[in-house]
C-alpha cells in the first residue's frame, strides 16, 4: 500500500470516528422544543428547551392561537384565528409546508393518540371539526355547546373533551363515532381544558376556580385557585394552573385537592406544557411576550425567555424526539 | 330617548360581559419619568388618585364592597366606570385592576402598571399594559364602532394621555 493510500485510509477512518461521535452526541441530546404561537405578530417561536434559546421564528397566518404537535406525522398544526386557516409546520425543517383554509375561526386543536386525526373547536359555528392529518380534509363536523374553546383527547376512553365557554359546560364525545357521551355543568366561563387517565381538568375563568371531573363516576371537585385561571394540566399527581390575572401558577395536590403553592410567572400567563426531559414547566406569558421556565424539582422559576408579541400557544406545544 | 340609549348601551355591555370575540387586543406603552421609582410607585399604586393624572377621569371615589376595593370614575362625558382593584405587589411595584361596569367601546378590560428603575436612581419607567376585546362578539360582518380598531383606539387614547399625565404630575411635585 502506498503512503498516499495509507493516508487516505487514515483520513477515512478519522471521518468515520467523528461522524460516530456526532451521531452519539445527537442521541444523548434529544430534540426538545416548544412551538409558541405569538398572536400579536403572526409568528411561531421555536424554543430549544435544552439550551433555553429561541432557534427561529416561523411566519404563519393571522392571529395564531392554537397548537397541536403530531409526532407520528412530524407536524405541528397551528390555528390562525383571524385568517381562518391552519399553518402546517414540518418539525424536521421547521417550515410551513401547507396552509389549510377553514371557513371558521379555529380555537383549540388536539390530535388523537395515533396522530391520524386532529380535532378543532370552531368558535363561531359552535362545532368541532375532525380532520385527517394525511391531507387535512374535514372528515366530520358536529355541533357542540356555545363558543367551544379548549379541547383535549382522552386516550383511556378514546374521547374528545370540549369546554363550551359560554354554556358553562364540558362535553365528552366518542372520538370515532362522535356521539355525545356526557355533558357536565362546570363553573363560569370554562376555557382551557386537559385530560389525563380518568381526570378532566377545566379552568373556570370567571369563578377563579378549576373543576376536576372524574370520568369513572362523574364526581366533580371544585378548587379555588388564583385570579382568572386560564388553563390547567396534570402531571404526576399534581395539577398546574395558569392564573392569567394573578401573574402566577397554582400547584394543586391531587391527593388532597388543595392548592399547595403559587409560583410567579411573567405577566398574563395563559398556557402551560411539561418539558418531561428536563422536568420543567413551560408557561406562555401573553403580557410580557415570553415564556417562563419553572423547575419542577425545586418549584422555582429558573428563566424567562422573550418569544414574540402576545405569546399564547393554546394546546400541548412541546415536541420531543 | 336618552334613557333608551342608556338602556341599549347597558344591554350591549351586559351582553358583552357574557362573551367576547376570540382575539384579545393589547395596548402596551411605557414612559420615562424623572423621579425615583419609589416616588413614582407611590402615585401609581394610589388607586383613588387616577383623577389627578388622567384628564378623562373627572372625578373618582373609592368604594369598598366586602373585601374588594373599587374606584367609581365619572368620565368627562358623564358616564361612570366601575373598576376593581385586583392586586398591588410592593416588591414588583405592580398594580392590577379591571373594569367591571361601564359604557365604553371595548369589553373585558383588565390592565396592569409596573414601575421599574430607569438609567439612574432618580429615573423610573412606568409601563401600562391593557388587555381587552372589541364590543361585537359574533361572526363578521362587524358593525361600525364595535370592531377591534375602535376598541384599540379608545384604549390607546386612555393609555397615552394617562402616561403623559403621570409624567407631568410626578415631575412637577
Amino acid at each position: 500500500m502506498s503512503i498516499r493510500n495509507k493516508l487516505f485510509l487514515l483520513l477515512l477512518m478519522g471521518m468515520l470516528i467523528i461522524s460516530l461521535i456526532f451521531t452519539f452526541l445527537s442521541q444523548i441530546e434529544p430534540v426538545n422544543r416548544a412551538y409558541i404561537t405569538n398572536q400579536g405578530e403572526n409568528t411561531v417561536s421555536v424554543v430549544d428547551l435544552n439550551t433555553l434559546s429561541v432557534d427561529q421564528r416561523i411566519a404563519v397566518g393571522s392571529s395564531p392561537l392554537g397548537v397541536a404537535i403530531v409526532p407520528s406525522k412530524n407536524l405541528a398544526v397551528i390555528g390562525n384565528v383571524d385568517s381562518k386557516n391552519l399553518s402546517i409546520i414540518n418539525l424536521d425543517k421547521n417550515k410551513v409546508v401547507s396552509t389549510i383554509p377553514l371557513d371558521t375561526a379555529p380555537l383549540g386543536i388536539v390530535a388523537n393518540a395515533s396522530g391520524d386525526k386532529v380535532f378543532i373547536t370552531s368558535w363561531f359555528k359552535n362545532q368541532v371539526l375532525a380532520l385527517s392529518t394525511h391531507d387535512f380534509s374535514v372528515l366530520h363536523s358536529f355541533s357542540v355547546g356555545i363558543t367551544p374553546s379548549g379541547i383535549a383527547f382522552n386516550e383511556k376512553y378514546n374521547a374528545i373533551v370540549v369546554a363550551n365557554r359560554d354554556a358553562d359546560t364540558v362535553e365528552i364525545y366518542d372520538a370515532d363515532n362522535y356521539k355525545l357521551r356526557k355533558k357536565v355543568k362546570v363553573g363560569s366561563h370554562p376555557y382551557g381544558i386537559s385530560t389525563n387517565s380518568s381526570f378532566i381538568l377545566v379552568a373556570n375563568v370567571y369563578d377563579d376556580t378549576i373543576s376536576i371531573i372524574n370520568m369513572e363516576n362523574w364526581v366533580q371537585k371544585v378548587i379555588k385557585v388564583g385570579f382568572y385561571p386560564y388553563n390547567a394540566i396534570v402531571h404526576e399527581e399534581k395539577a398546574y394552573v395558569t392564573n392569567a390575572q394573578g401573574d402566577n401558577i397554582s400547584i394543586i395536590d391531587l391527593k388532597t385537592f388543595q392548592e399547595i403553592k403559587k409560583i410567579n410567572t411573567g405577566e398574563t400567563p395563559e398556557n402551560i406544557s411539561i418539558d418531561k426531559i428536563n422536568n420543567r414547566l413551560i408557561v406562555t406569558n401573553w403580557g410580557s411576550d415570553s415564556v417562563t421556565i419553572i423547575d419542577l424539582q425545586t418549584q422555582e422559576p429558573i428563566a424567562q425567555i422573550k418569544t414574540g408579541l402576545q405569546s399564547r400557544a393554546f394546546g400541548q406545544f412541546i415536541y420531543t424526539k | 330617548m336618552k334613557k333608551l340609549i342608556l338602556f341599549v348601551s347597558c344591554l350591549i355591555f351586559s351582553l358583552s360581559v357574557l362573551a367576547h370575540g376570540p382575539t384579545p387586543q393589547k395596548v402596551q406603552e411605557s414612559i420615562t419619568v424623572n423621579v425615583s421609582p419609589e416616588k413614582a410607585w407611590e402615585l401609581v399604586k394610589d388607586f383613588g388618585a387616577i383623577s389627578t393624572w388622567l384628564s378623562a377621569a373627572k372625578e373618582t371615589k373609592i368604594e369598598k364592597r366586602g373585601e374588594d376595593t373599587y374606584r367609581i370614575i365619572t368620565l368627562e362625558s358623564g358616564d361612570k366606570l366601575d373598576e376593581k382593584l385586583r392586586s398591588t405587589d410592593e416588591d414588583l411595584k405592580k398594580i392590577r385592576w379591571e373594569i367591571t361596569k361601564g359604557n365604553v367601546p371595548f369589553t373585558d378590560f383588565n390592565a396592569y402598571m409596573i414601575v421599574s428603575k430607569g438609567s439612574n436612581d432618580n429615573e423610573s419607567v412606568i409601563q401600562w399594559t391593557a388587555r381587552f376585546y372589541r364590543v361585537y362578539k359574533l361572526n363578521p360582518p362587524i358593525p361600525e364602532g364595535q370592531d377591534d380598531a375602535t376598541a384599540k383606539a379608545a384604549v390607546q387614547g386612555f393609555v397615552d394621555s394617562g402616561l403623559a399625565g403621570l409624567k407631568k404630575v410626578l415631575e412637577s411635585k
